[in-house]
């Protein structure tokens, strides 16, 4: 049973594809959901601007996922490219 | 799995050099606009003092974003870009939702379109800025807390355009993906029209937002 480089290289890109989905998950996972508690926490206390805090909330989330998109891209980059 | 990530091309030879074009996306691209260009030509035919439907929809879809577009830029340069982030907004919305028809794929889901309209709002941006405030004092902000923070302000500005299409093809391709992926695991049944309907529609609209109010916030934080 005998690894060559390129199994070595494709196991290490497939494992780092993993950690860094699963380490970029952590932020947007935390802050996404701060970010809807603090909107629900608004909502109750000014229901009639649920609206706009609804629509902040997502526009607000959309820009904080983005690190953990950034880490998508590289976990596929990972898979597919290396 | 390796066709997830292929993308259609042709590929041209001028001379010595080799030109690839990626097929899918333009046609899809320049379909998009002529959509666009022949709707709006005839909506623009008949606009009456009591609105259709469709009017309708595109009054209320204007007037929102032209109040958006004046509270970030100001009364006195927003209407001139105010037609260039509305239109982006619609080609983006319906960028990302051609993905729900069969046989079709989003042309954001190639890097190259948000990248392309990313670059377009790092020139609109900065053109608009030495417009406004004068070459001089556009070249004074870069030094501006100490004068060895230059390099971090220039690599702080190229990060934007980076950030910006990143985002928006990282979400498409990855919300493809994910449908691909889980509409094989559950053999195409009950679930894929759900999870069209959240990463096609909903996704895909809140990003083309995000990707609009973006750049806005970008050219209104150039022209302070």
């Amino acid at each position: 049973m005998a690894f060559s480089g390129a199994d070595l290289v494709r196991a290490a890109a497939l494992l780092g594809a993993g950690i860094s989905m699963g380490f970029g998950a952590i932020g947007p996972g935390v802050g996404e959901g701060f970010a809807a508690g603090k909107a629900c926490e608004a909502i109750g206390r000014n229901p009639k601007e649920a609206g706009l805090l609804t629509r902040t909330m997502l526009v607000g989330q959309a820009v904080s996922e983005s690190t953990g998109i950034y880490s998508l891209v590289v976990a596929l980059l990972l898979i597919f490219v290396v | 799995m390796e066709d997830l990530t292929y993308v259609p091309h042709w590929v041209l030879n001028v001379g010595n050099y080799k030109i690839t074009l990626n097929s899918v996306t333009l046609l899809t691209t320049w379909g998009i606009m002529a959509v666009l260009v022949v709707f709006s030509l005839m909506l623009a035919k008949r606009i009456r003092t009591v609105p259709g439907g469709w009017q309708t929809i595109s009054e209320v879809l204007i007037d929102g974003f032209y109040g958006m577009v004046i509270d970030a830029l100001g009364p006195e340069i927003g209407p001139k870009y105010f037609p260039m982030i509305c239109i982006m907004f619609i080609f983006l919305v319906l960028c990302n939702w051609i993905g729900i028809l069969p046989y079709m794929s989003e042309p954001t889901k190639d890097i190259n379109t948000p990248l392309g309209l990313g670059i377009m709002g790092f020139f609109i941006a900065h053109g608009t800025a030495i417009k406004v405030k004068g070459i001089k004092q556009y070249v004074k902000e870069y030094f501006q807390p100490i004068f060895f923070m230059m390099p971090l302000n220039v690599v702080g500005e190229i990060a934007k355009v980076i950030s910006i299409s990143f985002r928006l093809f990282g979400n498409i391709m990855g919300g493809s993906i994910i449908i691909l992926v889980v509409s094989h695991l559950v053999y195409q049944l009950i679930l894929p029209p759900f999870l069209y309907g959240f990463f096609g529609l909903f996704v895909g609209t809140v990003q083309a937002f995000v990707f609009t109010m973006l750049t806005m916030v970008y050219i209104s934080v150039q022209i302070r």
